[in-house]
C-alpha cells in the first residue's frame, strides 16, 4: 500500500509541476486534475474512502470543468498569451525548487517519526461516515451548503455570458 | 425550543431564507425590493443579537449551545453563542444594515448578485462566531473569502479585477497556512474542538511533537494575519478596499477584516492562552501595523486608500490589546472592534456621498466642500476624532482600555508607541479633512450640494453612533464592573 502511496505523491508531484510550467492554459488545467485525481487516489488508499470520492469529482471533474470554461470565455489571442506566459522562462529552475522542497519536506516528515495513519482505523471511520456526520459534524454539513449557494452565487457573477458580450 | 434557540437558530436562517426568496421569486421584483430585505435581515440580527445577549446576561450564562434542525450526541460539535460571540454578531448587522443603506444609492445594477453574496458572506461571518471547532470555522472562514473576493469584482471592472484577484491569491495563501496548522494540531490532539484542544497540546514531553506544535502556531498566526490585514501581510488590503463598491469597502473594512481575522485570533488565544510566545508575536505585529499603516496613510491621496490604510493601523491596536492576554485588553479590543466599524463605515459612507456628488475621490482634485456638503463634513469630523482617539468620542475608550492593559501587563514601551501613534492617526486624517472639506471651494464645485436619500441618513445614523458610543461608554463600563467582568 505504502508503495501505491508514495507513487501517487509522486505522481502529485509531477503534475503540480507541470501544471505550473505548461504554457497553454488548457493542459495546464488538466494536469491540476491529474493532481488532483493523484490526491484522491492517496486519500482512498489512506482509507478517507468519501473524501477521496469528493477530491475526485468536485476538485477533478468540476473544478477542471469551471477552469476551462474561464479559459475559453477569456478568448485570448494565443500570440497574446504565449507573450504573457514569456516571463515563466525565467523560472526554469522552478520544478528542482520544487522536487527538492518535496524531499526536504519527506525527509523531515521521516526523521521527525511521522506515520501514514492506520488503514483499518480510518476505513472503519468511512463506514459510518454518514453516521458520523449527522451526529457529530451538524456545523460541517451547513458549512458546505453554504458553500455550494456562495459558489452558485460566485459562479452566476463571475461567468454570465450575456454580460461578458 | 425555547426563546433563546428560535433567536440563536436565526442567525443561519433568516440569511438563508432572504437567498430563497429573492431567488424565487420574480425577477424585476426581486431586483426591487433585494436591497430592502436586505435591510431587514440586518436589522433583523442587530436586534436578535441584543435580545439574547440581554437573556444570556439575565440567565447568568457564559455559553448558549443549540443545533440546527436536529439534535446531536452530547459531547459532539456544537453551535453555541457567547457575550463575545452576540457582540460581535450586533457588528455583523450593524454594518450590513449601512452598506444596504449604501447600496440603494451606489448599486444601480446587479443588485440581486450583491444581496444574494452579502447574504452568504454574513452567513459565514456568523458561522465563523457560532462554531465550536477550529475545521468549522476554516470552512466558515472560506465561505467570507470567496464572497469577498467576488464582491469585490461584483462589477468586473479592471481595478476591481485586480482588487479580487490580489485578495483571492493572498487568501488562498491564508487558506493553505491556516489548513497545514489545522492539520499539525489535529496530528497531536485527534480532534479539533475548542473544548478538546486547549493547551494540552504543549505539554507532550516528547520534544518533536512540541515544535510541530509551535510549527502548527507559526501557520495559523501567518493565515490569521493574512485575513486580518496585519503588516507585513497587508499588500492586498488597500487595493481590494480602493477598487470595490463603497458598500463593499463597507463591509470589508468594517467588519471581514475583523470576523475573518482578529475573530479567528481571539479563538487561537483563547485556546493557546498559556502560551505567551503567541502575545510577543501579535505585540510585534500590532506594532508594526499600527506604524507602517500610519506611515502609508500619510502619503495617500485616494479617500478609500487612506482609509484602508488607516484599517491597517487601528488592526494593529486591536492586536497590541490581544496580545495583553487580559479581560481588561479583551473589554478593549471588543470595544474597539465595534468602534472600528462605527467610525470606518462612517469614512466610507463619507467616500460614497463625495464620489457621487463630485465624480472623483482624489483629495487633491477636491477642497472647500464644507460649505456646499456640511454633514458629510461633520461626519468626517467626528469620524475622523473618534479613530485619533480623541474624547469624548468612542474611538478614544477603547483605546484608552488598551493602553491600560498594556501598561498593567508591563508592556510600557508598546503602550507609549500606541498612545503617540494617535498623533500620527491625527495626522493623516487633519491632511484628509483640510485637502477635502477647507480651503477654497474649486469653480467647478460651485453649484454642488449635499448628498440626500440613504446615504445621508447613513452618515447621520453613524455620527450619531459615534457620538453617543463614546457619551454612553463609561455606562457599559459600569454594567462590566457590576457584573464582576472588570
Amino acid at each position: 500500500m505504502e508503495a501505491v502511496i508514495y507513487t501517487c505523491l509522486g505522481l502529485m508531484l509531477i503534475f503540480g509541476v507541470m501544471a505550473v510550467m505548461f504554457h497553454s492554459m488548457t493542459k495546464s488545467a488538466i494536469a491540476l486534475a491529474a493532481a488532483s485525481a493523484a490526491l484522491g487516489a492517496i486519500m482512498y488508499e489512506t482509507g478517507a474512502i468519501w473524501s477521496a470520492l469528493l477530491e475526485i469529482s468536485v476538485c477533478s471533474g468540476l473544478v477542471t470543468v469551471i477552469f476551462i470554461s474561464a479559459i475559453s470565455l477569456s478568448n485570448m489571442d494565443k500570440k497574446e498569451l504565449e507573450k504573457v506566459y514569456e516571463d515563466k522562462k525565467r523560472m526554469s529552475l522552478l520544478p528542482v525548487v520544487l522536487i527538492l522542497s518535496g524531499a526536504v519536506l519527506v525527509i523531515a516528515a521521516l526523521s521527525a517519526g511521522v506515520s501514514l495513519p492506520h488503514a483499518d482505523a480510518s476505513a472503519k471511520a468511512a463506514g459510518d461516515l454518514r453516521e458520523i456526520l449527522w451526529n457529530n459534524r451538524q456545523a460541517d454539513i451547513w458549512g458546505q451548503i453554504i458553500v455550494m449557494i456562495t459558489g452558485a452565487a460566485a459562479v452566476s457573477v463571475l461567468f454570465r455570458e450575456s454580460d461578458w458580450k | 425550543m425555547s426563546a433563546m434557540a428560535y433567536i440563536a437558530v436565526s442567525f443561519l436562517v433568516v440569511p438563508l431564507v432572504i437567498i430563497i426568496i429573492i431567488n424565487l421569486i420574480q425577477r424585476d421584483f426581486a431586483k426591487k425590493i433585494c436591497i430592502y430585505l436586505a435591510g431587514a435581515s440586518a436589522a433583523i440580527q442587530m436586534a436578535s443579537s441584543a435580545v439574547e445577549f440581554f437573556m444570556l446576561s439575565a440567565n447568568r450564562l457564559h455559553e448558549y449551545r443549540f443545533t440546527l434542525l436536529w439534535n446531536m450526541e452530547e459531547d459532539a460539535e456544537h453551535f453555541g453563542v457567547t457575550s463575545l460571540s452576540l457582540v460581535v454578531m450586533f457588528c455583523i448587522g450593524f454594518v450590513s444594515f449601512i452598506s444596504a443603506l449604501i447600496a440603494l444609492r451606489t448599486i444601480d445594477k446587479r443588485k440581486i448578485y450583491y444581496v444574494n453574496l452579502l447574504m452568504t458572506l454574513v452567513l459565514g461571518m456568523n458561522g465563523m462566531v457560532i462554531v465550536t471547532d477550529l475545521f468549522s470555522l476554516y470552512v466558515f472562514l472560506e465561505i467570507v473569502g470567496i464572497s469577498s473576493f467576488v464582491l469585490i469584482a461584483l462589477f468586473r471592472s479592471e481595478t476591481g479585477l485586480e482588487g479580487a484577484f490580489k485578495y483571492l491569491v493572498m487568501s488562498a495563501l491564508a487558506s493553505i497556512f491556516i489548513l497545514t496548522g489545522l492539520s499539525l494540531i489535529f496530528m497531536q490532539t485527534g480532534s479539533l474542538l475548542y473544548s478538546k484542544i486547549g493547551s494540552n497540546i504543549l505539554i507532550a514531553e516528547d520534544g518533536t511533537k512540541q515544535t510541530l506544535a509551535y510549527v502548527a502556531l507559526i501557520f495559523l498566526i501567518s493565515g490569521f494575519a493574512v485575513k486580518t490585514g496585519a503588516v507585513p501581510f497587508h499588500s492586498w488590503l488597500p487595493d481590494a478596499h480602493q477598487s470595490a463598491d463603497t458598500a463593499v469597502s463597507i463591509l470589508l473594512s468594517g467588519i471581514v477584516i475583523k470576523v475573518a481575522g482578529v475573530y479567528s485570533f481571539i479563538v487561537l488565544t483563547d485556546l493557546f492562552k498559556n502560551v505567551p510566545a503567541i502575545n510577543t508575536v501579535l505585540a510585534i505585529l500590532g506594532i508594526l501595523s499600527i506604524i507602517t499603516g500610519a506611515l502609508l496613510a500619510l502619503r495617500q491621496t485616494h479617500f478609500k486608500r487612506i482609509a484602508a490604510y488607516s484599517s491597517v493601523s487601528q488592526m494593529g491596536y486591536i492586536l497590541l490589546g490581544l496580545s495583553t492576554g487580559s479581560t481588561l485588553g479583551l473589554v478593549g479590543v471588543v470595544a474597539h472592534i465595534f468602534n472600528h466599524a462605527t467610525f470606518k463605515s462612517a469614512l466610507f459612507a463619507n467616500a460614497a456621498a463625495l464620489h457621487e456628488q463630485t465624480g472623483t475621490l482624489d483629495i487633491d482634485e477636491m477642497g472647500g466642500l464644507q460649505s456646499r456638503m456640511p454633514v458629510t463634513g461633520f461626519s468626517n469630523i467626528a469620524a475622523f476624532l473618534s479613530t485619533a482617539g480623541i474624547p469624548p468620542f468612542a474611538g478614544f475608550w477603547s483605546k484608552l482600555l488598551i493602553i491600560m492593559a498594556l501598561w498593567n501587563r508591563g508592556f510600557r514601551v508598546f503602550a507609549g508607541i500606541a498612545l503617540f501613534s494617535s498623533i500620527l492617526t491625527a495626522a493623516y486624517y487633519l491632511r484628509l479633512q483640510k485637502k477635502v472639506f477647507f480651503g477654497k471651494l474649486p469653480d467647478k464645485y460651485a453649484d454642488l450640494k449635499e448628498i440626500g436619500g440613504t446615504v445621508r441618513f447613513a452618515e447621520i445614523i453613524l455620527t450619531v453612533v459615534i457620538i453617543a458610543a463614546g457619551v454612553c461608554f463609561p455606562l457599559a463600563l459600569l454594567y462590566l464592573k457590576g457584573r464582576g467582568i472588570l
